[in-house]
């Protein structure tokens, strides 16, 4: 292997500090339930005014059970945390962004790259997410949020319609621990708002299932292969070939020293496809424009999550007697944000417990006002801009795979010279395209797809 | 590089096993016989389920592999899930 790469170094893990709670009915003003980038936000604002909060995390550390290239918006991020980047450890700042139409052995590119998106308050960084997350927990705590880690907890505790604690799994299920409000920031498909009988089940439409892998390259080969600076990184967006068929999405996250690739598409898709997820992974591996990125890398895990991807219309009652719900749970992901929305909704959620604290009124009235902190905000009003893209992606299920085949094709027959005329070619290119798809279709599908992008 | 297969993707991600207590069941497994499509076993990201293509065998459930992912109680409501008890099941180190 010529990558220069030489050995894994295993991530520092600050583990944020925690405590058992000991008494079995102590009572907090508030419970947050999942330690990821929206619940630790609530409880670090909550905390910060001196409310007394209790973050249960399931996982024996925070982001344990959630994986996926990830980045994270620095505007958005920087308005809630002022100059997080000089205290977390990002991966790489983002100055090249782009996205590739793939068919099965080519690939239309666009890109930009920019240094501009190097200057301060920056654009875009990519992040571990177990470094995130820790970071993000860390500041709760210091805050002065009691962190319990390895704690799950299974079901919202009800005095009539009220929500007033939480029970736990095994082994700590004789603890009922109690609290004026619950936020559920549980992540994507949310079981603790399901079984309190809060929300049904997510549709399998809605929720799309990435596999990922990350794969080790040094710090050298990642700069040389993506052409960047030292310290920057790039993020490609690939469409078409990498879900077989299907709409969906797969990207490229570059890291200090290592890349993920990630490939996702609803959970009806995979049913139908009868693909194993992970099989998906492979296939793009050998492709010839991404075989060259890759090319001496060792993997060091693979993965698989979910990401809510059903948009405004599949946003659940956020709203309960004496629970909040925030984040992924709540369906808040808009294309390929969520981290800046979970972290707003926990912002959110946790103005609105504070104010419910100070009037002493947690019913559903009073804990509207998050409701209403969502749609001024950009969360709301991006969703429903971006409202029809989950159903414009299942009425048209070819959109990515035909038209990223049938751009190749044109791509091809543009760049490859003949010794035909130009008006001979000119003809066998529209004959390609039109053999592919015919005109009528394909101008409809783009007029969908315009209203779409447009918010009509 | 060949076609993936499970054994491969186990060796790349961490689990704290619980040996205690099973997260992932069928409510009847006699169900899984009348099953003609048998979603568990191609959309599973880990693998859990599997089954030896002969008729009336039940399909194994191998819940210590399971990455928490809960589609499988999406695509069959003769899976009943659960997460794991606290502090067990899938730790992932790279995010």
């Amino acid at each position: 292997m010529s990558t220069g790469y030489q050995k894994i170094k295993p991530h520092k893990l600050v583990i944020p500090s925690t405590i058992t709670p000991k008494t079995t009915k102590k009572k907090y003003d508030a419970i947050v339930v999942g330690a990821g980038p929206a619940g630790s936000t609530a409880a670090y604002f909550m905390a910060k005014e001196g409310m007394n909060v209790l973050l249960l995390e399931r996982g024996p550390y925070p982001g344990a059970k959630n994986c996926g290239g990830a980045s994270i918006i620095a505007e958005a991020t920087h308005k809630l945390f002022p100059n997080f980047w000089d205290e977390m450890d990002c991966e790489r700042l983002v100055t090249s962004q782009s996205y590739w139409w793939l068919d099965e052995t080519s690939a239309i590119t666009a890109g930009f790259r920019s240094m501009r998106l190097a200057a301060a308050p920056f654009n875009r960084f990519t992040v571990k997410r177990p470094i995130f997350y820790a970071w993000l927990a860390q500041k709760a705590v210091t805050e002065g949020a009691t962190l319990c880690l390895n704690h799950h907890v299974s079901h919202i505790l009800w005095e009539g319609r009220q929500a007033y604690g939480v029970a736990l799994s095994p082994p700590q299920d004789d603890n009922e621990l109690l609290a004026d409000i619950i936020i559920a920031a549980d992540g994507a498909n949310s079981l603790l708002t399901e079984r309190s009988g809060l929300t049904p089940a997510v549709s399998p439409n809605h929720l799309s299932l990435y596999v990922k892998e990350t794969i080790a390259l040094s710090s050298d080969s990642i700069e040389e292969r993506f052409n960047l600076k030292p310290g920057h990184g790039a993020l490609i967006g690939l469409i078409g070939y990498p879900t077989a068929g299907f709409n969906g999405t797969a990207s490229i996250h570059t890291f200090k020293d290592s890349i993920s690739i990630n490939i996702g598409m609803t959970i009806t898709n995979y049913v139908q496809a009868g693909l194993p997820p992970f099989s998906l992974l492979a296939r793009l591996k050998r492709h010839p424009v991404i075989d060259t990125l890759i090319r001496g890398g060792i993997t060091t895990e693979y993965g698989s999550a979910t990401i809510p991807e059903g948009g405004y219309t599949a946003i659940p009652k956020l709203i309960h007697p004496g629970v909040l719900v925030v984040g992924d749970a709540a369906s808040l992901v808009n294309g390929t944000h969520g981290f800046n929305l979970a972290m707003w909704s926990g912002y959110f959620a946790a103005q609105t417990a504070i104010n419910a604290k100070i009037s002493g009124d947690f019913s559903i009235k009073s804990l509207h006002l998050y409701r209403q902190l969502l749609d001024k905000s950009f969360i709301l009003q991006n969703m429903k801009h971006n409202a029809k893209a989950a159903s414009f992606e299942r009425d048209v299920p070819y959109f990515f795979s035909l038209y990223s085949h049938i751009a190749n094709e044109a791509a091809f027959e543009i760049t490859k010279v003949y010794t035909m005329p130009i008006k001979t070619k000119r003809k066998l290119v529209w004959k390609k395209i039109i053999g592919l798809q015919p005109i009528t279709r394909i101008l409809r599908d783009m007029w969908k797809g315009i209203k779409v992008l447009w918010g009509n | 590089m060949g076609q993936l297969n499970f054994d491969d993707i186990l060796k790349y991600i961490l689990f704290q096993v619980d040996d205690n207590w099973q997260h992932v069941t069928f409510r009847q497994t006699e169900r899984c016989t009348d099953c003609s499509d048998k979603p568990c076993l191609t959309s599973c990201p880990s693998g859990v389920f599997s089954w030896n293509s002969i008729a009336g065998d039940p399909i194994l459930i191998a819940y210590k592999q399971c990455v928490e992912c809960g589609i499988c109680r999406l695509i069959c409501n003769n899976i009943e899930f659960s997460y794991p008890h606290g502090g067990f099941g899938v730790t992932y180190q790279q995010g």
